[in-house]
């Protein structure tokens, strides 16, 4: 009896919740629960909702499909006008749509409003490897480059394979398909395998490696940002190794193409205040993000610079023709 | 005659054969690997057809399959699940609910107002429930009716 | 000592009357989720996430309120697959096989009340578990490269022969069917699409909470239509709900055994929770053997996947909260919960945040109790679901599961591959082939495929390091790096043997009698 009158007592205080969502902002994590997309979603939405800058908790929608592809097309076909919709996007919506995975939609048919913190590109080594810099291993992979096998989280030609493709070619090694690579179920996975002794390195992001850097039982040979990361800061970049590769997977945000250009620049100007809250800031510093605020027409042109730059890289490593 | 069990091998068969067609059709990607993209799939294959072949030569008994009748009530139940699937995006939760819902009640017990009631009453039940409890994003009417 | 502490101080986080309240909300809303088809563990959870929020919960709260709805959902879960054959999610699969013969056979109570125990047993087994041994057992994972998870896939397919079917081709080609389904999508390994006809619905492949509705809950309206319900259960006279007290005491070994099992395949990620019934289930059924009537309704049958898919859900806790890697569609979301909450999950989460989990290992505690003391009791009223009139009943499953599955992904596709689904499992329920395999194989089937070829891609294509050997260059020979793959390996090929003597061994004097 006891715990029905409690269920009863839930269920009401939840309707009041619900009807007051009746005209709550949607965000579309364009992946299943669980994966950086959702934690994009969740998170601004958290956050927006915890500074006022909403008046009802963001709806999270989660759209799994033709990894984003299936929400892009949802977007674009669908919701093309509705101004309170947000879909988050990162590195590898970029990715995909300079590789072409999106079944010929290109990035002008949405409207990207920003991004409000990058996940750092890192190369991972287990605590007992022989590498003590990215130029031991990039030297061990140009003497034998069956020797060295790398985990990554995404499939070959994906961000985390680019990475380690990128460092190469900066040093010179260009027969790219000898390098061993072998794609996981994320960045968990690839790091277990990597302290597993079963891969050599682990290519990823620094969200993903936290937990292992902090117990000791990995060693990040390099990050991959231009700057040393706050926090981070005993892990030598690539540059200063003398390889010029920076790539970090930026976290943010697109919107409908068709909205007024007022409601583009609200959402810019929500998404500011997320990037000013301490309670985004306690979020990167906690989950390895680096501060990567760019918002409005100055981060579309920069989208538009980042998805030519891997265009032209993707051709030539042949992952397009 | 056991023709079920030989109908259904030779069907397997011919599956086989298209999983077979569709696995030469995988695009090769840049980076190779020992395994490939379509061994694993043509093995599938190569062991579905084997199993095809038993069933063709060593079949079970009939199963009793269902008279004309019957078999024309399922038929209608898919197409109306079919309509529903198609339903559900323009026009909303409300209304395509309780039509699928009312049709599929009548089709179990033939008894035309207990069947509607039935169709109404799942499809405000379930909406309250699936929105407001659960807080789903369902759209009860047509989108145009929302202005 | 230190254990003593820590669990104190767990208690004290989660024992204030709110953190409670919220447990016991949870395992409420979480049961039911649990028995809606379509609506399983990991939609359940990642649904209620936005309440927690918008309740403003702080981050231990929202914990316990999570964790109530998961172990709810995973309790919750065999409610349809007794009663009408309809498993909510995967875990609940294995128990529609000797669950719903009991109910059809009116014994739908005591099905509910053992599998209610045996779900407590093993969630407790798996908390107790997780307790004592979570930052030790995370290192297991670290044993586990591609060559000794192949192996473990190749076991889990070659038990399945003798599964709920007289025909050892059928199950083979049910399994065929479900990896072949697997294969659609993106390749893992080169980002190139597969038997997707170019359409983008299938770019990510087919989800199995598709196909399970499809399979079970589709199929079980044509089914129903075809019978008249002269083949349901729906509307069996039912007996009175007691306690079967000598069941349970002879099910104490089944419940201990699976729970074992059920708790070591959690702890592996990588499928390992799906995983645990499963093994649970056809483990016991070898030890049974023939005698055992797995398949035909007998307690021991539901008590098997029950202990074995709680003892696994809390299983895949620890490699979640120790290294960060979610072994379940589920504990994945829990993931996400955590990351947004600012906890990161890893190798240090025990020392850096005791409250976090101690708080959460003691509302797991919390939850159980509730979970068991909510469950048995309300047996009489989750059996009183199969006095409702089929004419309602049946419509009010199909709506949910199209509304569950709608809520996937928000398209009409998935909803028509559902009916295709719900077809094919009625024909083949008449052809009698097997539909379990068929989840399995869209279940395993990626990963199974991935591990054979990056261990391919590691050994430059040498087989041998498929049984644990790793080519060291000409000076060096072969090291025989771990006994792992090769002693799953084994077990595999006395599984798919072992069913074959034994029936010849006791058919013989049965052919006499026939």
């Amino acid at each position: 009896m006891q715990t029905k009158i409690r269920a009863l007592a839930l269920g009401a205080f939840m309707s009041v919740a619900g009807s007051a969502a009746l005209a709550a902002t949607e965000c579309i994590a364009p992946a299943n629960p669980g994966g950086g997309w959702d934690f994009t979603c969740r998170q601004i939405g958290k956050i927006l909702y915890d500074i006022g800058q909403v008046d009802s908790p963001v709806q999270v929608t989660n759209m799994a499909g033709g990894g984003g592809g299936l929400a892009y097309s949802h977007v674009v076909n669908e919701r093309g006008d509705d101004n309170n919709l947000i879909v988050a996007a990162s590195q590898a919506t970029a990715t995909r749509l300079a590789q072409n995975a999106y079944a010929g939609m290109t990035a002008d048919q949405v409207r990207f409003v920003g991004a409000i913190g990058a996940d750092p590109g890192v190369i991972v080594v287990a605590a007992d490897s022989p590498f003590m810099s990215l130029g031991d291993m990039v030297d061990a992979i140009k003497s034998d480059p069956g020797s060295v096998a790398f985990g990554g989280g995404s499939a070959a030609g994906g961000f985390d394979h680019l990475k380690v493709l990128m460092v190469l070619k900066e040093a010179g090694f260009t027969d790219i398909t000898k390098v061993k690579y072998i794609g996981l179920d994320g960045g968990g996975d690839a790091i277990t395998q990597t302290i597993g002794g079963f891969t050599q390195g682990m290519t990823g992001d620094m969200s993903e490696i936290v937990g292992f850097l902090q117990s000791g039982e990995v060693r990040a040979l390099a990050v991959l940002t231009e700057e040393r990361v706050p926090g981070f800061e005993d892990i030598p970049t690539a540059v200063e190794q003398g390889f010029d590769v920076v790539a970090v997977n930026w976290r943010g945000l697109y919107v409908p193409k068709g909205i007024s250009d007022a409601d583009f620049e609200a959402w810019g100007a929500r998404l500011q205040a997320v990037a000013d809250s301490q309670e985004w800031k306690d979020a990167m510093v906690a989950n390895g993000l680096a501060p990567f605020t760019k918002v409005g027409g100055d981060f579309q042109s920069w989208v538009d610079g980042v998805i030519a730059d891997t265009v032209e890289l993707s051709k030539e490593i042949g992952v397009i023709q | 005659m056991k023709l079920s069990d030989r109908l259904f091998g030779v069907v397997v068969i011919l599956g086989a054969l298209a999983y077979t067609a569709g696995a030469f059709q995988i695009q090769a990607s840049f980076m190779s690997d020992p395994v490939g993209s379509k061994t694993f799939p043509l093995i599938l294959a190569g062991v579905a057809t084997i199993c095809g072949l038993v069933f063709l030569f060593r079949p079970d008994d009939d199963p009793k399959w269902p008279g004309r009748l019957t078999l024309g009530n399922i038929v209608i139940a898919v197409l109306v699940m079919v309509a529903y699937a198609h339903a559900l995006k323009p026009l909303g939760f409300l209304m395509p609910t309780a039509v699928c819902a009312a049709i599929l009640s009548f089709q179990i017990s033939p008894r035309p107002l207990p069947a509607a009631i039935t169709g109404l009453g799942l499809s405000i039940g379930l909406f309250l429930i699936f929105k407001y409890a659960l807080g789903l994003g369902l759209q009860p009417v047509p989108k145009a009716w929302l202005g | 000592m230190e254990l003593l502490s820590n669990l104190a101080l767990g208690f004290s986080v989660a024992l204030t009357p709110f953190t409670l309240f919220l447990a016991v909300a949870g395992c409420f809303l979480g049961t039911i989720i649990g028995a809606l088809p379509g609506l399983g563990p990991s939609n359940g959870v990642a649904i209620l996430i936005p309440l927690a929020f918008s309740l403003g919960l702080d981050a231990t709260s929202a914990l316990v309120l999570m964790t109530a709805v998961y172990y709810g959902a995973m309790y919750g879960g065999r409610i349809s697959s007794i009663l009408l054959n309809i498993p909510g999610d995967e875990p609940a699969l294995m128990t529609t096989l000797d669950g719903y013969p009991m109910a059809k056979a009116g014994r739908a109570g005591d099905a509910l009340v053992l599998s209610g125990f045996a779900s407590f047993f093993g969630a407790l087994f798996a908390t107790i578990g997780l307790m004592l041994l979570a930052p030790l057992l995370s290192r297991i994972a670290y044993q586990f490269g591609p060559s000794e998870y192949f192996a473990l896939y190749l076991l889990a397919f070659s038990t399945l022969g003798g599964i709920a079917s007289k025909n050892q081709a059928k199950a083979a080609l049910a399994s065929c069917m479900g990896l072949g389904i697997a294969m659609i999508g993106l390749d893992n390994q080169t980002g190139m699409p597969r038997f997707t006809g170019g359409n983008l619905h299938l770019m990510d492949g087919v989800d199995f909470l598709v196909a399970i509705v499809g399979l079970f809950a589709v199929a079980e309206v044509f089914v129903f239509i075809e019978s008249h319900g002269r083949e349901s259960s729906i509307g069996v006279r039912l007996g009175k709900v007691t306690l079967p007290v000598r069941d349970l005491a002879k099910g104490i070994g089944t419940m201990l055994r699976s729970s074992v099992i059920g708790f070591i395949a959690g702890v592996l990620p990588g499928a390992g929770a799906s995983l645990g019934s499963f093994l649970a289930y056809m483990g016991e059924k070898n030890v049974q053997g023939e005698r055992g009537g797995f398949g035909t309704g007998v307690p021991k049958g539901v008590m098997a996947p029950e202990a074995g898919n709680n003892a696994a859900a809390g299983g895949a806790l620890v490699p979640m909260l120790t290294l960060g890697v979610p072994g379940s569609g589920t504990t994945a979301v829990l993931l996400a919960l955590l990351l947004t909450l600012n906890i990161t999950p890893g190798p240090t989460l025990f020392t850096d945040r005791p409250d976090v989990v101690w708080g959460l290992i003691a509302s797991l505690l919390i939850a159980n109790f509730v979970l068991l003391a909510m469950n048995v009791p309300m047996v009489k009223i989750f059996v009183h679901i199969l006095s409702v009139p089929a004419w309602v009943l049946l419509p009010g499953v199909m709506m949910i599961s199209f509304v569950g599955i709608y809520s996937l992904s928000g398209s009409y596709f998935d909803l028509l591959l559902m009916i295709f689904f719900g077809i094919v499992g009625w024909i083949f329920r008449k052809l009698d082939v097997p539909t379990v395999p068929i989840i399995l194989g869209i279940l395993l089937g990626n990963h199974m495929e991935d591990a054979l070829r990056r261990a391919m891609i590691l050994s430059d294509g040498d087989w041998r390091f498929l049984f644990g050997f790793r080519w060291h260059g000409p000076s060096d020979g072969y090291e025989f790096y771990s006994a792992i793959p090769s002693s799953l390996l084994v077990l595999a090929v006395a599984g798919f043997v072992a069913p074959i003597f034994l029936r010849r061994v006791i058919k013989r004097p049965q052919a006499v009698s026939d």
